[in-house]
């Protein structure tokens, strides 16, 4: 059934469904109306006149036969029955007009009217009855298919012959001129409809929007005189909604046009507003009278239509009925969805080629022509920047509108809630917990003893910096303004939640009075922790003691592990000293309090217990073994590379005593250092050490030397003579002097006493004289030794310690030791000297100033041996 | 950085003091999907996850159709510092093997 005048049924079903009693049938009605605008536009366009003739082309000799094949049936006959049953009420039709002619004033306040009138219809008609009983039954508007289908039938039983009368009104140069005018809106507006836009936008367009659209679009019809009923407002109204503009021409006066045409028509508004009627929610059939007369009586109202129209795109789209939602929910569509979904299809269409893309290119072609080449080139080059941009635009809006200003917000809101949580807690749980939650940025501000070497420091200092860094990307930024703009609101949201963090009381826990347990709160920085175990104190210690007697000395494996142990016991308590060192409390000054004295006390103790642990897990005094198959433990630690970079930590938290101690011993295990015992070159071949190896003793000389060098730079006399003593005395020279660790030793320890004779004045002689004779004993050693204690080829270059070496002893030795250095090692100068003339010039002027070292100490220049 | 390091434990205590021995050591380490690392122990934690530098990972391609396992190829390759998520992780031994 249609809402406007169709017969809705295709002529093949018409004489079926007649038949059919009442509200059976109906299921076709789903896209009867899409089916009677087929037809109607069919058969009206299927006359003679529009015959062209092609059909006489065709070869018609293979249908001669068809009736012998299919069968002559009753011809179908081109009598379609459009207009019978119309004409047959006509006269009613007539008769209603008159009526409603006569109720109004004048004709043409009465044109004026009646079309605002006609959409005014509003539903409550039937009230104004005094005997209209509402509906005892559920509003069939809820299913949304059903105010369509349920009153058809009704209709049709009430008015069997009324539904035929527009389809007669269709005329052909109607639904010609209809076309047209849809052909030449749409060939005018050719980049309006959007094409992507989904049919099933189109119910969304509401009836506002539609309304003048439909107006604009009666403007092209055929002018009044000829006759034209309603049953094609629907095709125009269909097509506006895909249009999809927003139109302000006001309905009223455009929409003059058609309605004048409705008294030439003689039936049209009567019979569309009883239609109308149809569609209010079952209404029983002997209700009808009582209805028809509030129609007569009243002027007809907005609502109805409305509906049908609203309805009506939805069958165009193919989508049938079933899929409108009901009349009230698709009125308030218009503000919900309708502006949401159906204007941006437009929105990014118009942003890529809109005015500023299409614009230039269609009124160029007319100055291109007119401008100068290099003009030419020009307007090119800007336009290929301005479609570039354009572009570019495009894609980055793509997204645009993906987030909320609200989901913005929520984000910033994480991200300072995040801050807050990382600095907050800094200020309300003292360094402890600041260490735990950026442990690295605090060490690291330490080494480099930055600003915030106290973790009370404000905290948004800390944000400040994070913020400034991010600030940054907005530097880069084109628009700084605004990036500008937004850094300060940030920053000032960043103070606001600090403070407001640190105003809050930060407890882990929440022990609500009465109540048995805790509820323990937890974030992204602590969370709420599942287990809490404690290991008992002291219960890992026992076995501390017995542990090395206990194992299997011999055992190479058990005695590396029990090493590496040790390491980690070392690192675990440097670990705990130096988290003790930065828990240290102010300084002591005279007018402290006693608590702060009492908590300076107790630091040190405990810095003194670490100390003491720190010693014992060193290991430096145990026990020297002579001849034992296993290394000192101490020896052993330092043979592990995590060994050795612990020796500079660790000597930070020893006293002096300690360090001497430290020195000695490895001085005394001078030949068992991996450094030096591996590192021995063979002496029949000058195949260079391993390469781990090479690593270790980098590594040593990298770590360990600086330490020692430290020290022994401070080292009075007595204690380089005493070191020196054990080097000559417990270790084997010859061995030493050939590796670059033992080397270094030695220069270190030469080169200090030769500092501290010719600095200072106050020099025991007994000292001296010891120091002397102990140097005598390592020259004697360490003569037979000088040929070989250059590593590898003279070509190869790491010989700069050898030459310091030397050049130590030189400046210590007296001219006949001088003499006797350089007849030792006379062959590798001349050779080296000679290799670096061949060297490019700047190495050979480096390895000519390795040689010059010792040539100098002993008053001699290499250019001498021109 | 107040961790359980404090009380440094002499004795293993659980599993992973035993990978603690090996910090700063050639480790082997043998992977799920027939690989191999070897390289040094820069760090790990308690899900096994470890930093390794200086690693060599050895990749075997095992034909998985037939049953004898045999070793199609062997790939090799050399990162300077790698990070290995602990579900993958099947064994840490402190001797590299090969």
């Amino acid at each position: 059934m249609s809402f406007f005048g169709f017969d809705t049924n295709l002529p093949r079903d018409r004489g079926q469904q007649r038949n059919k009693a009442p509200g059976f049938g109906q299921p076709q009605d789903a896209f009867a109306d899409f089916a009677g605008r087929d037809a109607a536009a069919g058969e009206a366009l299927d006359f003679e006149e529009t015959y062209d003739g092609l059909a006489n082309q065709l070869d018609e000799t293979g249908d001669d036969f068809n009736d012998d094949t299919f069968g002559a049936g009753p011809s179908v006959g081109r009598d379609f029955d459009f207009s019978g049953k119309t004409d047959v009420v006509s006269q009613a039709i007539e008769e209603e007009r008159m009526r409603y002619a006569a109720t109004r004033p004048a004709p043409m306040v009465n044109y004026q009217q009646s079309q605002p009138a006609k959409p005014k219809k509003t539903g409550y008609e039937p009230y104004k009855d005094n005997s209209y009983i509402p509906q005892l039954q559920a509003d069939a508007n809820l299913w949304g298919t059903a105010p369509k289908r349920s009153p058809g039938p009704t209709a049709h039983h009430r008015q069997p012959s009324q539904p035929k009368a527009p389809r007669k009104a269709m005329t052909l140069e109607e639904v010609e001129a209809t076309l047209r005018a849809e052909a030449q809106q749409q060939a005018r507006q050719p980049p309006q409809p959007p094409p992507s836009a989904p049919p099933q936008q189109l119910p969304n367009f509401s009836f506002p929007q539609g309304q003048p659209q439909q107006s604009r679009f009666a403007q092209p019809i055929p002018p009044p005189g000829q006759p034209m009923s309603y049953s094609h407002p629907p095709q125009i109204l269909q097509r506006p909604h895909q249009q999809g503009q927003p139109h302000g021409s006001p309905q009223q006066p455009l929409q003059q046009p058609r309605q004048a045409e409705l008294p030439g028509q003689g039936i049209s508004q009567p019979q569309i507003l009883q239609r109308q009627q149809r569609p209010q929610p079952a209404q029983p059939p002997q209700r009808t009278t009582p209805v028809q007369q509030a129609q007569q009586q009243r002027p007809p109202h907005e609502s109805p239509q409305p509906r049908h129209i609203l309805q009506n795109p939805n069958r165009l789209s193919g989508h049938g009925q079933p899929m409108a939602p009901p009349p009230h929910q698709q009125q308030q569509m218009p503000g919900m969805q309708n502006f949401p979904r159906g204007m941006p299809p437009t929105g990014p269409g118009n942003h890529q080629r809109g005015p500023s893309y299409n614009g230039p290119i269609v009124t160029n072609p007319q100055q291109i022509l007119h401008m100068t080449e290099e003009d030419k080139a020009a307007f090119m080059l800007e336009e290929a920047r301005r479609s570039k941009r354009n572009h570019k635009i495009y894609m980055l809006s793509k997204d645009n509108g993906l987030m909320t200003p609200q989901d913005k917000n929520f984000i910033t809101r994480i991200q300072l809630q995040q801050l807050v949580t990382a600095t907050g807690n800094v200020d309300s749980q003292g360094p402890e917990a600041a260490l735990d939650e950026d442990f690295y940025y605090q060490v690291y501000a330490q080494i480099r003893g930055a600003s915030r070497r106290d973790p009370h420091q404000p905290a948004s200092q800390f944000a400040h910096t994070y913020l400034f860094q991010t600030g940054g990307r907005y530097g880069m930024r084109r628009n700084m303004r605004h990036g500008d703009n937004h850094m300060q609101r940030m920053e000032q949201q960043v103070q606001r939640a600090v403070e407001a963090a640190k105003a809050k009381p930060k407890n882990k826990q929440l022990i609500i009075e009465g109540s048995l347990g805790k509820i323990s709160f937890s974030n992204a920085k602590t969370p709420k922790p599942l287990l809490n175990l404690k290991r008992p104190e002291g219960e890992n210690r026992p076995s501390s003691a017995a542990r090395r007697p206990s194992r299997n000395p011999n055992s190479a494996s058990s005695e590396r592990r029990s090493t590496l142990r040790n390491i980690e016991n070392v690192y675990g308590t440097l670990m705990r000293m130096e988290d003790h060192e930065r828990n240290a409390p102010s300084r002591l000054s005279d007018d402290s309090d006693t608590a702060t004295i009492q908590m300076h006390m107790e630091w040190r103790e405990e810095l003194r217990n670490l100390n003491q642990k720190l010693w014992m897990d060193l290991k430096v005094l145990e026990p020297i073994i002579p001849n034992s198959p296993s290394q000192h433990p101490f020896i052993a630690i330092l043979g592990h590379p995590k060994g050795k970079k612990a020796i500079p930590r660790v000597f930070r938290h020893l006293e002096e005593e300690q360090r001497l101690t430290v020195i000695t011993m490895i001085v005394v295990h001078l030949d068992q250092l991996d450094v030096i015992a591996h590192a021995l070159p063979s002496l029949d071949s000058n195949t260079p050490a391993p390469l781990a190896v090479r690593e270790e003793v980098d590594l040593f000389a990298q770590v360990v030397m600086p330490s020692l060098f430290s020290y022994v730079n401070d080292a009075p006399l007595n204690i380089i003579v005493g070191l020196l003593g054990l080097i000559v005395n417990r270790t084997t020279i010859p061995a030493i002097v050939r590796t670059k660790v033992g080397l270094s030793i030695l220069t270190m320890l030469i080169s200090r006493a030769e500092l501290l004779r010719q600095a200072s004045s106050a020099i025991d002689p007994s000292e001296w004289d010891q120091w002397v004779s102990l140097y005598n004993s390592l020259f004697d050693g360490t003569e037979p030794s000088l040929p070989s204690i250059f590593p590898g080829t003279v070509v190869e270059a790491d010989d700069v310690h050898v030459w310091q070496f030397l050049a130590a002893m030189g400046v210590a030795a007296s001219p006949e030791q001088q003499q006797r250095l350089v007849i030792g090692v006379k062959e590798r100068v001349m050779e080296t000297v000679g290799v670096s003339r061949t060297l490019p010039r700047e190495l050979g002027e480096q390895r000519l100033g390795h040689v010059n070292l010792f040539m100098r100490a002993i008053g001699l220049d290499v250019d001498l041996l021109g | 950085m107040s961790s359980p390091e404090g009380d440094a434990p002499s004795r293993p205590d659980e599993p992973l003091d035993l990978v603690r021995l090996c910090l700063d050591e050639i480790v082997f380490v043998k992977l799920r999907g027939d690989r191999q690392l070897s390289g040094r122990l820069h760090a790990y934690d308690s899900h096994c996850n470890l930093v390794l530098g200086d690693v060599t990972e050895t990749i075997f391609v095992v034909d998985e159709e037939d049953d004898d396992d045999e070793v199609k190829a062997i790939t090799r390759s050399h990162s300077e510092m790698l990070f290995v998520r602990g579900d993958s992780v099947v064994l840490i031994s402190p001797k590299p093997q090969g």
